[in-house]
C-alpha cells in the first residue's frame, strides 16, 4: 500500500488520515503540533476557578494581561495565552500578510478545533448549490464522520427540515433558564415568527451529553477555555487517538509545509521547515492530502504553482470568509431571574432565517442565539453607554437576561478575494491576503440583520446594536483551491487539476462557504476525498 | 511607594483607592501592582490623548473628579486614560474572586427593576453635575490654549544624556510618553539595568552606557551604537555632575566636573554634526590655515557602519538641548566649579549656535536651557530652598516644547530667573552677602 502524507492535524486532517488508514494505507501526518497546557481543575467552573486557581488573573487575563480587552476594542472577547492554539499575525512562523483581513490560524495539534463552537451541522443540497456535488455525494461521508462524532439534540423538531444530513446519537444539551423562557416566548409567537421567516430550536452540537459516559458534560462552563473533560469533540483527543490504534499511521510534529516539490503532473516531495531546527527541509513523498486549513493549504498550493509553472500567476482563485455579526439582546422575561449554577457555556438554541423558494441562495442563514452565563465580562461592560460604574450594575442586575445573537453570513468566490505570493525574502515566501466584502453580501448582512432584530423584538427581547467582526475575524476560511476546471483548481473529488497525486481535503476546496458552521462538513469532505482517492 | 513613570496613564494607590470606592469594590495591593504595570505599557500599546482629554488627564484623580470623568470620557472623550484605568480596575476585580462576589451582587425579581430605574436616575443625576463641570474645565482649557505647547514628539528620535535620574530620566519618560523612541545615555552597567528593569519592556528605548567623566567615552559609546546621527530628531544633554564642598581650586574635581558638564557637550555636538555635515572639515581647514592646532577636535571619523544609510528615516531638523543653569550667572564658592562649567556651557552652546548658523547648517537649532533649583539631587533641600524649587516635571515639558519650538534659550521659571537676574545687578559684594549663607550640600 501507499505511503500517504497528511498535511495538517484538524478536523480535515484527522479525519482524512482515519479514513485512508481504514483503506489500509500507511499514513504519515505531519504537522507543527504545537500543544496546550493542560486543563486546570477538573470539574470546578468558570467561576469556582476564581477561587481556587493561585493565580486567576494569570489564567484568565493572561500574566501580562494580554487579554485584557482594551476599551474602544471591536473585541468581545480574547483568548488568553493559556490557551495558545489559535495564531495570528503575532506568531513567530505567521506567513501571510494583509490589508485588513484579520486571519488566523493554529499551529496546535488538533488545530482550530480545539476551539471551536461545536455546532454540527451539515451541508443540504441548497448549501451546496454552487459545488460539483450534492447532499447525496456527501451523505455517506456525512454518516461516517457523525458515527466518529457523537451529537446531542432533538431528535426531531421544528428546524430538522432545515437541517439534513445531522445525525443525532446524544440528548440535548440542558438549557438554562433563560433559554427555556426564550423558547417558550417562541412557542406562545410563533406564527408571527414564521412569517418572518424564523425558526428557533435546540443547537445541534458536538459534545457528549448522556450522564452515563464518563466524558459527558459536567456543565462547568468552561467550553471557551478549553473543555477539561473532553466533552466537546476534539481530534487531538478522539480522532488522532482513533489514528494511532492503526499499525500504518505515524504522527510528525516539528513540521511546517511550505511547498510540495513537483516532477511533471505528480508531485514528488514536501519542502518544509523544520520548526526546531530552524532549517528548510525536503523528503520524498508518494502522495499528498493537504489539510492545514483552507490558508496555510491556499499558500502551500500557490508556492508550489509558482515553482512548477512560472507562466501561472501565483494568484489563488478564491478566499472565502465567513462574516460574524452579533445583536446584543436584554430578555425582558428573564429580568430578575437568578443566573443558573452550572450550565452549557456555548449557545445552547440556534434560529434559522429561512427564505422561500424563490430564493436560490442561501435558503438557511444559520444563527446562534447566546444567553450569558459565564465570560470574562469586562469587554461588555465597557460596551454598555453609562459610566463605568452605572454600567457594572446595571450589567450585572440584567446579566441572566443579557444574551447574544450570532448571524453567519455565507460567501461566493468573487473577483480580487484572493491569495498571492508576494516575495518578501525571508525564510518562507509570504503569503498576501486581499479580501473586500461584495455588494451582495452587505445587502444580505442588512436584510438578514433587520430580520433577526424584528425576530428579536417578538421573542420579548431588545436588540441593542450591532458587533460586526473585522473581516477574517470569524475563524471560517474556504475557497482557496476550490472545486471546479482549471489549474488552480481541483476535481469534485478534492485531487488537484494540475497534479494528480495531490488532494485537497479541507476547506481549501470548498467552492462557496454556506452560512452552517461548516466543522461537520470538514470532515465528511476529508472522509470523502480519502474513500475516493485514487491510490 | 515607586515613583509613576507615566504618571499621565498611572495611578498611584491612594487614586486606585479612590476609584474602587466610586466602583464600590475592596482595593487590594496585589491587584493594584498588575494594574500599576499594564498602564505603564499603556503609552506603547494605546493612542494618546491629545487635546481636551490631555487637558482633563493631568490633574489628580479624587473621587469627585473620577465620577465626573467616568461619565465624560465614555461620553464623550474615549481617548482619555480614565476609561483605561476603569475598565482595567474592571478585569482585574471581575477575576479576582472577591473583586468578582463584590461585582456580581445581582438583586432578583421586582427589585431588579428598582435597581435599574436607580442606576438611570443615578446616572441622569451623575450628568446634570458633570455636564456643567465639563464646560467649567472647557473654559479652562480654552483660556490656557494659545500658551499650552504642541505636542511634537510622536515617532521621532531622541538622544538623551543622564538618564539614570533626575532630570534626564523625566525627560526620557516624558519622550517615551509622548511617541518618541529614545536613546538613552547612562554612567553605568548598573545603572542601566536598573533603568531597564524598570522600564516596560515594550517601551522603545535603548540604553548606553558611558561614563561622561572619561574623555571620549560619550563619543565611542555613540559610535558603537550604530545609530545614524543624522537620524536623532531631539538630543539633550542633561547629565551633569557637581562636586558640592569642593574648592574651585580642586583640580581633580574641576577637571571632572568640566569633562561631563561642558565638554560632554562637545562630544554630543561633534557627533551629530560631523556625522551628517561637514562642519568639522571646515573647522579643521580654518585652524589649518591659520597655522593652529584644531585642539578638542576629533579627526573626521568614518561613519559607523549603519550610519550611512540609517536604521531609521534622517530627521528634517535636529534639536540640541544643553542644560545648563541659572547659577551660570553667577559665581558659587565651594561649588568644585560648576557655576563656570555651566556658564562655559551656556556661552559654547550660543557660540555654537552661532557657528552654525554663519555656515548656514539650517538643519540644526541649539536651545540652551538655564533652570531655577528643583529636586535634582544637587541641591541641598531645606525648607528654603524647597519654597524656590520648581517641579522637576514642569521643567522638563518646557525643555521639551520650547526645543521643539527651536527657542534659543529657555530658563524656567521665569520669575526664577528675573530674582537672579535682579541678584546679578546688585554689585558682587551684595550678591556674597546673600550667597555666603548657601551652605555646601555634602559631596556625594
Amino acid at each position: 500500500m501507499n505511503r500517504v502524507v497528511v498535511v495538517g492535524s484538524g478536523v480535515s486532517g484527522s479525519h482524512a488520515a482515519l479514513t485512508l488508514l481504514e483503506r489500509g494505507h500507511d499514513v504519515e501526518l505531519w504537522d507543527v503540533g504545537r500543544s496546550e497546557p493542560p486543563f486546570p481543575l477538573h470539574g470546578a467552573t468558570f467561576h469556582e476557578l476564581k477561587d481556587r486557581l493561585a493565580d486567576p488573573i494569570a489564567y484568565f487575563l493572561g500574566s501580562g494581561l494580554d487579554a485584557l480587552v482594551p476599551p474602544a476594542s471591536p473585541e468581545l472577547l480574547r483568548y488568553p495565552p493559556s490557551r495558545a492554539f489559535l495564531t495570528s499575525a503575532a506568531d513567530e512562523l505567521w506567513n501571510f500578510t494583509s490589508d485588513g483581513f484579520s486571519a488566523y490560524g493554529s499551529f496546535a495539534k488538533g488545530g482550530l478545533a480545539n476551539g471551536w463552537g461545536a455546532n454540527a451541522l451539515a451541508f443540504d443540497d441548497n448549501d451546496l448549490a454552487e459545488w460539483p456535488v450534492s447532499f447525496a455525494d456527501m451523505d455517506a461521508a456525512y454518516k461516517t464522520v457523525y458515527d466518529r462524532i457523537p451529537v446531542a439534540g432533538p431528535i426531531d423538531d421544528e428546524l430538522t427540515p432545515y437541517l439534513r444530513g445531522v445525525h443525532i446519537s446524544q440528548p440535548p444539551v440542558r438549557l438554562t433558564g433563560s433559554d427555556r423562557r426564550l423558547l417558550d416566548t417562541y412557542q406562545r409567537r410563533k406564527s408571527k415568527l414564521k412569517k418572518l421567516g424564523v425558526t428557533v430550536g435546540c443547537a445541534r452540537l458536538a459534545v457528549v451529553t448522556d450522564p452515563s459516559r464518563a466524558d459527558a458534560c459536567d456543565y462547568s462552563e468552561r467550553c471557551l477555555w478549553g473543555c477539561a473533560k473532553g466533552s466537546i469533540y476534539n481530534p487531538r483527543q478522539s480522532t488522532l487517538k482513533d489514528c494511532e490504534t492503526h499499525r500504518g499511521f505515524r504522527y510528525v510534529a516539528g513540521r511546517l509545509v511550505l511547498a510540495l516539490r513537483s516532477k511533471g503532473n505528480s508531485i514528488d516531495g514536501i519542502r518544509y521547515l523544520d520548526v526546531a531546527a530552524r532549517q528548510i527541509r525536503e523528503e520524498a513523498c508518494e502522495a499528498v492530502f493537504l489539510a492545514a486549513g483552507a490558508l496555510q493549504t491556499g499558500a502551500i498550493f500557490l508556492r508550489t504553482l509558482k515553482a512548477a509553472r512560472a507562466e501561472a500567476a501565483p494568484r489563488s482563485e478564491g478566499l472565502l470568509d465567513t462574516t460574524v455579526v452579533k445583536i446584543p439582546f436584554v430578555a425582558l422575561r428573564s429580568i430578575g431571574h437568578p443566573a443558573d449554577a452550572r450550565s452549557f457555556q456555548f449557545n445552547r438554541l440556534i434560529a434559522g432565517i429561512v427564505s422561500d423558494e424563490s430564493t436560490p441562495w442561501p435558503r438557511y442563514l444559520h444563527a446562534e442565539l447566546l444567553h450569558l452565563t459565564s465570560l470574562i465580562y469586562h469587554p461588555l461592560i465597557e460596551r454598555l453607554p453609562f459610566d463605568t460604574r452605572t454600567s457594572a450594575r446595571l450589567f450585572f442586575a440584567l446579566k441572566p437576561a443579557l444574551g447574544v445573537a450570532t448571524l453567519f453570513f455565507p460567501d461566493r468566490i468573487t473577483s480580487g478575494n484572493q491569495q498571492r505570493v508576494v516575495d518578501h525574502g525571508g525564510i518562507t515566501e509570504r503569503v498576501e491576503l486581499h479580501y473586500r466584502e461584495s455588494e451582495d453580501k452587505e445587502r444580505l448582512i442588512r436584510q438578514s440583520v433587520a430580520t433577526m432584530r424584528a425576530a428579536l423584538y417578538r421573542l420579548g427581547c431588545l436588540p441593542r446594536g450591532i458587533v460586526r467582526s473585522p473581516p477574517g475575524g470569524g475563524i471560517h476560511y474556504a475557497g482557496t483551491v476550490p472545486m471546479g476546471e482549471g489549474a488552480k483548481r481541483c476535481d469534485a473529488t478534492g485531487r488537484s487539476n494540475l497534479f494528480g497525486n495531490l488532494y485537497i481535503a479541507d476547506g481549501a476546496a470548498f467552492p462557496s462557504l454556506p452560512s452552517k458552521s461548516i466543522t461537520m462538513s470538514l470532515a465528511a469532505h476529508a472522509t470523502r476525498v480519502a474513500r475516493l482517492a485514487e491510490l | 511607594m515607586a515613583e509613576l513613570l507615566f504618571p499621565l496613564w498611572q495611578i498611584d494607590a491612594q487614586e486606585y483607592r479612590a476609584v474602587c470606592t466610586h466602583l464600590r469594590l475592596t482595593p487590594q495591593e496585589r491587584l493594584y501592582e498588575r494594574l500599576s504595570r499594564y498602564l505603564a505599557e499603556a503609552p506603547f500599546r494605546f493612542p494618546r490623548p491629545g487635546g481636551f482629554a490631555r487637558y482633563l488627564a493631568k490633574p489628580r484623580l479624587t473621587r469627585f473628579r473620577i465620577a465626573r470623568l467616568d461619565a465624560i470620557t465614555k461620553l464623550f472623550l474615549p481617548a482619555h486614560p480614565l476609561r483605561h484605568v476603569l475598565n482595567g480596575v474592571i478585569a482585574l476585580h471581575e477575576c479576582d474572586p472577591q473583586g468578582y462576589r463584590e461585582l456580581a451582587v445581582a438583586p432578583l425579581g421586582w427589585r431588579t427593576l428598582f435597581t435599574v430605574f436607580g442606576q438611570a436616575l443615578a446616572f441622569v443625576a451623575n450628568l446634570s453635575v458633570s455636564l456643567p463641570w465639563l464646560a467649567w474645565q472647557w473654559i479652562g482649557y480654552a483660556a490656557g490654549a494659545a500658551s499650552r505647547p504642541a505636542d511634537g514628539l510622536a515617532g521621532k528620535r531622541a538622544l538623551i544624556t543622564g538618564v539614570g535620574h533626575g532630570l534626564g530620566r523625566d525627560l526620557m519618560l516624558r519622550c517615551l510618553e509622548g511617541g518618541a523612541e529614545v536613546i538613552g545615555v547612562v554612567r553605568s552597567r548598573e545603572a542601566r539595568d536598573r533603568l531597564q528593569a524598570e522600564l516596560p519592556s515594550c517601551a522603545r528605548a535603548t540604553l548606553l552606557v558611558a561614563d561622561l567623566a572619561i574623555p571620549g567615552a560619550l563619543s565611542a559609546a555613540l559610535r558603537e551604537s550604530h545609530i545614524a546621527a543624522g537620524s536623532v530628531a531631539i538630543a539633550i544633554l542633561s547629565a551633569a555632575i557637581k562636586h558640592d564642598g569642593k574648592s574651585v581650586l580642586s583640580l581633580p574635581e574641576l577637571r571632572e566636573t568640566f569633562q561631563v558638564n561642558f565638554f560632554s557637550a562637545v562630544e554630543l555636538a561633534d557627533w551629530l554634526c560631523g556625522a551628517t555635515s561637514d562642519l568639522r572639515v571646515e573647522s579643521a581647514t580654518m585652524a589649518d590655515r591659520d597655522g593652529s592646532a584644531a585642539s578638542g577636535v576629533a579627526p573626521v571619523a568614518a561613519a559607523p557602519p549603519g550610519a550611512a544609510m540609517g536604521d531609521r528615516a534622517l530627521s528634517s531638523t535636529t534639536r540640541v538641548v544643553l542644560v545648563s543653569s541659572m547659577g551660570r550667572w553667577h559665581g558659587m564658592h565651594f561649588s568644585g566649579g560648576y557655576n563656570a562649567s555651566k556658564a562655559a556651557l551656556s556661552i559654547w552652546g550660543e557660540s555654537l549656535d552661532m557657528e552654525l548658523r554663519q555656515r548656514g547648517h539650517r538643519r540644526f537649532t541649539v536651545t540652551v536651557v538655564e533652570p531655577g533649583i528643583f529636586a535634582s539631587g544637587m541641591t541641598r533641600q531645606t525648607a528654603f530652598t524647597r519654597m524656590l524649587f520648581v517641579s522637576r516635571e514642569k521643567v522638563a515639558d518646557r525643555i521639551l516644547s520650547g526645543a521643539l519650538a527651536g527657542r534659543p534659550a529657555i530658563r524656567p521659571p521665569g520669575w526664577f530667573a528675573l530674582l537672579t537676574w535682579a541678584i546679578c545687578l546688585i554689585g558682587r559684594n551684595n550678591r556674597y552677602r546673600i550667597f555666603a549663607s548657601a551652605k555646601p550640600r555634602p559631596d556625594r
